[in-house]
């Protein structure tokens, strides 16, 4: 009875400075229980970059849109025992837009002797990019599997897409497109150059 | 050797404070709140670009880590790819660097190309493997990320030791004198600022 008793004194004073200690990571004050369990700054171990594609394109990139979201997943509940957990990252990128030069053909270019016509196919969004280090974890709450995390990630990608639109940047990109091949065409000697470009949807 | 009376209620009595204690301090953990989220910030900027892409490399990369400790040991492997996009910027076009030769011949003196492009999307990325001791706490995402951040590095430097710029600027030659003859140039010379002759 003595020792179970003097084992419960030791649990309930464990218990306390666990107690203790909990408050003061949370506030910053420590480091977390699990980062005392984690090492030093990881590395990962050398492994080699395999080219998987070579692709000649012909795209050119008349606008950028530079991006910084707070994606809040919110307070999600799992089954069984309905834990909580919950993801806040701050995600930073860019989208590119742009036009797909390897869609122009013979009909696309018509010359009559000073004059020039450029038909150009519509401005789209060419790239949404986001790369690891644009991620930064803000908030982890509970268990996220990352697979969770990837469908969050794309989220972001989507919204980023969204905002760039929302903000203009296909017509912006038209835009650009129009005044940097009119320059070129007139360096080339061109008197009058037409830029025709379709509406982006 | 019967225990002392006197002295059970007095162990009793100190588990009931320890207890006590301890629930005290159950709700304090429950009360304090972990740090505040941040509000919504947001830095949209639009910005003019000029850049013709006119190689894409496509590359993969076996991510993996090992955590090896007395305690335990916590594995990590992940599946990579990045998509490379390298050409030149004509921003950095110049007036003098199209030169013409009466109507029908034409020299244009191109910047050398770089790597206008890097994505590493996370549709593309698979977690193969993760395992952690029993007294191993899991992998975060923080933890994730920044396996990630390293793999998206190694891929940004082994890709600047591929052949992807002599690519870039063999494909933008083949490009612009293609698209000049389409404007009726009979003879166009392409050639790279800095070095003269054929990348």
């Amino acid at each position: 009875m003595k020792k179970i008793l003097s084992l419960l004194n030791l649990v309930a004073m464990l218990a306390i400075l666990l107690l203790l200690y909990g408050p003061l990571a949370k506030i910053g004050l420590l480091p977390s229980l699990p980062s005392l369990f984690r090492g030093g700054t990881p590395k990962i171990e050398e492994t080699p970059a395999i080219i998987q594609q070579v692709k000649n394109i012909a795209q050119m990139f008349t606008q950028t849109f530079y991006d910084e979201y707070v994606y809040d997943t919110g307070v999600m509940r799992t089954p069984p025992f309905n834990a909580n957990k919950r993801l806040i990252f701050i995600a930073k990128g860019e989208v590119i837009a742009g036009f797909d030069l390897s869609e122009l053909n013979e009909k696309s270019i018509i010359r009559r002797g000073k004059s020039i016509v450029v038909k150009l196919p519509p401005a789209r969004i060419l790239d949404v990019v986001i790369n690891p280090s644009g991620f930064e974890t803000f908030l982890e709450e509970g268990e996220i599997t990352f697979e969770e995390s990837k469908k969050f990630r794309e989220d972001a990608r989507r919204i980023f897409d969204r905002n760039a639109r929302d903000k203009g940047i296909l017509k912006n990109s038209a835009e650009q497109g129009r005044q940097m091949l009119e320059k070129f065409f007139r360096l080339l000697g061109f008197e009058t150059v037409d830029i025709i470009i379709p509406e982006s949807r | 050797m019967n225990a002392d009376p006197q002295k059970k209620p007095v162990t009793r009595k100190r588990l009931l404070i320890l207890a006590g204690v301890i629930l005290a301090l159950l709700a304090v953990n429950l009360a304090v709140p972990r740090k505040k989220v941040p509000p919504y910030v947001s830095a949209r900027t639009l910005k003019d670009l000029a850049e013709l892409a006119t190689v894409q490399y496509s590359v993969t990369k076996i991510v993996s880590y090992k955590d090896v400790a007395w305690y335990g040991d916590r594995k990590i492997l992940f599946e990579t790819a990045a998509t490379v996009k390298a050409g030149i910027d004509l921003n950095e076009l110049a007036d003098q660097d199209i030169k013409l030769e009466g109507d029908s011949a034409v020299t244009v003196s191109l910047p050398r190309p770089r790597i206008l492009l890097f994505n590493m999307k996370p549709e593309h990325m698979r977690e193969i493997f993760n395992e952690s001791g029993i007294l191993r706490s899991n992998f975060s995402n923080q933890e994730k990320d920044g396996l990630l951040s390293q793999g998206e590095k190694d891929i940004r430097a082994k890709v600047a030791g591929m052949d992807i710029l002599q690519r870039a600027a063999r494909n933008a030659r083949t490009l612009i004198e293609s698209w000049l003859t389409k404007t009726g140039f009979k003879t166009v010379h392409v050639v790279f600022k800095g070095k003269g002759g054929r990348p």
